[in-house]
């Protein structure tokens, strides 16, 4: 059975300036994976190059469900299966959450779950005060990161990669994403969640945990290496892979 | 419908000797040059051909969406004479009305050749009106309207410009108001001219005290569609809120000049602009807010927005300020540019295609300025042509 996520030797640069430089990640069906890093070490790079942002040179290969997606577009990886929660989700002023999914069912005509996965995320979620606002605009952090996961249920894709959803949020949110995260889990779907810290990880039972520095992921394991990391941040990689 | 009098011949004694002077005066007058700021960016190569004015309006237009999604009451207005029996013209009342002064060869030549704005005041006013305004032929015409609000009252006009043929004309309209102490306008514009007409279009709204209007403008249609408004804040504490949402294609300039005349104390004025243009169209807006001496305590707001969706289309964004006053309270903002590129992004990894996910933001953009329209079916009649001249150029290819 193919995995949800496969990325081999990826690599991705701006200019002169290379930031992934060989990323190998294997990410199973009804696995929760954490990659953890320091700032500036690749891992945000790493979720908007699998999405398909057109500002960088990529090299590599990457697959979701045995499906190649190197030569999609943003949207063809999208109806892939692949989701992107963004750390820091874009206002769309103007255009309410309903007209979004709306048009994320009309975009995405072979898929028939969407009016009844948006009533369930809704519903989960508590969303059914913000889906006559407009997208993003006007709302606390935690209120984004919530409008992420509502979209994400909605979506249901076979990949999630989390960039810093745990980022800006006090400790009850944290736990909240950390149980949705949870919820979310299912045989038919693979989750990246990406974060600096390891709280979040505490409301969570992460299947392995990759630690990312300077564009390559430089060690995997089980949740003992987020225990590490706590005690002993990242200097040690950085030194080693300096 | 009454039999229309032919042009003039109801005059009052002052409407009478003013049609008379600015007749004689328009000889002299020649058309006016892009050299001039107010006539900036345009291209006035034109012979707006003012002798052309008919003696006698031409055969009414059908129903049409707009009026099927209409309630109130409606005036006809068409190629300039008021058609709808009961209502009075400026031209026509004991006292005289003149909002707008003969400073150009169209306000002159207006004077001149206007049958009489259409005077709503008092009964006309009761309820919501929809003035609909035709032009049928080629021929130059002059319609206008004028609302006078007694003070303390409300009252809510829209206006509609069309063309009920495919014919290019010049069309001078003005609408103008009058505004009472402590009385409220909602007045709203809307221009569908045809693409081959050229609309010289001249507003003045003067707000006394305590006055306040809601104003928004829709710029649809017209080869050149050109509305030159003055508000004039005389009483102390008046407001306007400005709104205007326009949609530039083929050949078309929309071309809006507003000048905020703060003369009161205390007033506030807003305005909110969004336009988009693609093929070949320009647009232009040059706001102006003046503070006068007299304007302490003004508070006076501009923003223009800009979408630029084709390579070939232009927008002139100019705010300005002019303030004699010192104690106020200003800002102003204006941009032009292109579709957000995060937006596209963020909507395409919803798994939106980049057409739709384009579309989505184009309405989003225009949905602030019309969700201010204060009638519902006309809001949604605009929303739906906005939303359909985009859609149409993304299946023509030019955006």
């Amino acid at each position: 059975m193919p995995n949800a996520l496969e990325v081999r030797d990826l690599h991705a640069s701006i200019g002169d300036l290379n930031i992934l430089k060989g990323v190998d990640l294997t990410v199973p069906f009804g696995e929760v994976h954490a990659i953890m890093g320091p700032n500036g070490s690749g891992k945000s790079t790493l979720s908007h190059v699998l999405m398909g942002k057109d500002e960088y040179e990529v090299t590599g290969f990457a697959s979701i469900d045995g499906v190649d997606i190197m030569g999609m577009t943003v949207d063809e990886r999208s109806r892939a299966g692949l989701f992107e929660a963004f750390q820091y989700p874009t206002q769309i002023p103007g255009v309410t959450l309903d007209d979004l999914t709306a048009e994320m069912a009309v975009s995405n005509p072979s898929d028939d779950g969407f009016e009844q996965r948006i009533a369930a995320a809704s519903e989960r979620l508590g969303m059914d005060r913000f889906r006559s606002r407009a997208v993003n605009v006007n709302l606390s952090g935690g209120e984004k990161k919530r409008t992420e996961m509502y979209l994400l249920g909605v979506a249901s894709p076979k990949i999630a990669i989390l960039d810093e959803i745990d980022s800006g949020l006090d400790i009850d949110a944290v736990r909240e994403i950390g149980d949705m995260i949870e919820s979310l889990r299912s045989p038919d779907r693979g989750i990246v969640v990406i974060t600096h810290y390891s709280r979040i990880l505490a409301y969570m039972s992460p299947d392995r945990i990759h630690v990312m520095v300077g564009g390559r992921i430089v060690k995997s394991g089980g949740s003992e290496i987020a225990e590490e990391l706590e005690a002993k941040g990242y200097t040690e990689y950085q030194v080693a892979n300096a | 419908m009454t039999e229309t009098p032919t042009l003039g011949s109801t005059d009052a004694a002052w409407m009478a000797s003013r049609r008379s002077a600015a007749v004689d005066r328009l000889a002299d007058l020649a058309m006016p040059s892009e050299r001039e700021e107010i006539w900036r960016y345009l291209d006035l190569d034109f012979d707006p051909d003012i002798p052309s004015a008919p003696n006698a309006p031409g055969g009414a237009g059908g129903r049409d969406t707009v009026l099927d999604g209409w309630h109130g009451d409606v005036v006809s207005i068409i190629d300039g004479f008021v058609v709808t029996e009961g209502v009075p013209t400026i031209a026509e009342a004991d006292d005289e009305v003149s909002l707008v002064g003969d400073d150009d060869l169209f306000s002159t030549a207006f004077t001149a050749y206007a049958p009489g704005a259409a005077l709503l005041t008092g009964d006309q006013l009761t309820s919501q009106v929809l003035v609909d305004v035709q032009s049928t032929s080629s021929a130059t015409t002059f319609p206008g309207v004028h609302i006078e609000v007694p003070g303390g009252s409300d009252a809510s006009v829209i206006v509609r410009f069309r063309s009920t043929t495919d014919v290019g004309a010049t069309v001078v309209p003005t609408v103008t108001a009058n505004v009472g102490d402590n009385a409220r306008l909602t007045l709203t514009m809307i221009q569908d001219w045809n693409y081959q007409t050229r609309s010289l279009g001249r507003g003045v709204i003067s707000l006394h005290r305590d006055a306040s209007v809601l104003f928004n403008e829709v710029g649809l249609g017209a080869k050149l569609g050109r509305l030159h408004l003055d508000i004039n804040f005389v009483g102390s504490g008046s407001n306007a809120k400005v709104y205007g949402a326009y949609f530039g294609e083929d050949n078309q300039t929309l071309d809006y000049r507003y000048f905020m005349n703060h003369i009161g104390v205390h007033t506030r004025s807003d305005m909110f602009l969004k336009g988009a243009v693609e093929d070949n169209a320009l647009s232009v807006f040059t706001g102006m807010i003046r503070i006068e001496e007299t304007g302490q305590k003004t508070e006076a707001f501009q923003t223009n927005r800009n979408l630029i969706l084709s390579s070939g289309a232009a927008a002139q964004s100019v705010p300005n300020l002019e303030i004699l006053a010192n104690d106020v309270m200003c800002g102003h903002g204006s941009t032009v540019g292109p579709l957000d590129k995060d937006q596209r992004y963020y909507l395409m990894s919803r798994g939106l295609t980049p057409e739709s996910a384009d579309r989505l933001q184009v309405r989003g953009f225009f949905e602030e300025v019309i969700t201010q329209i204060p009638d519902e079916a006309i809001a949604a009649w605009v929303r739906d042509r906005i939303n359909g001249k985009y859609v149409a150029a993304q299946q023509e290819g030019r955006v």
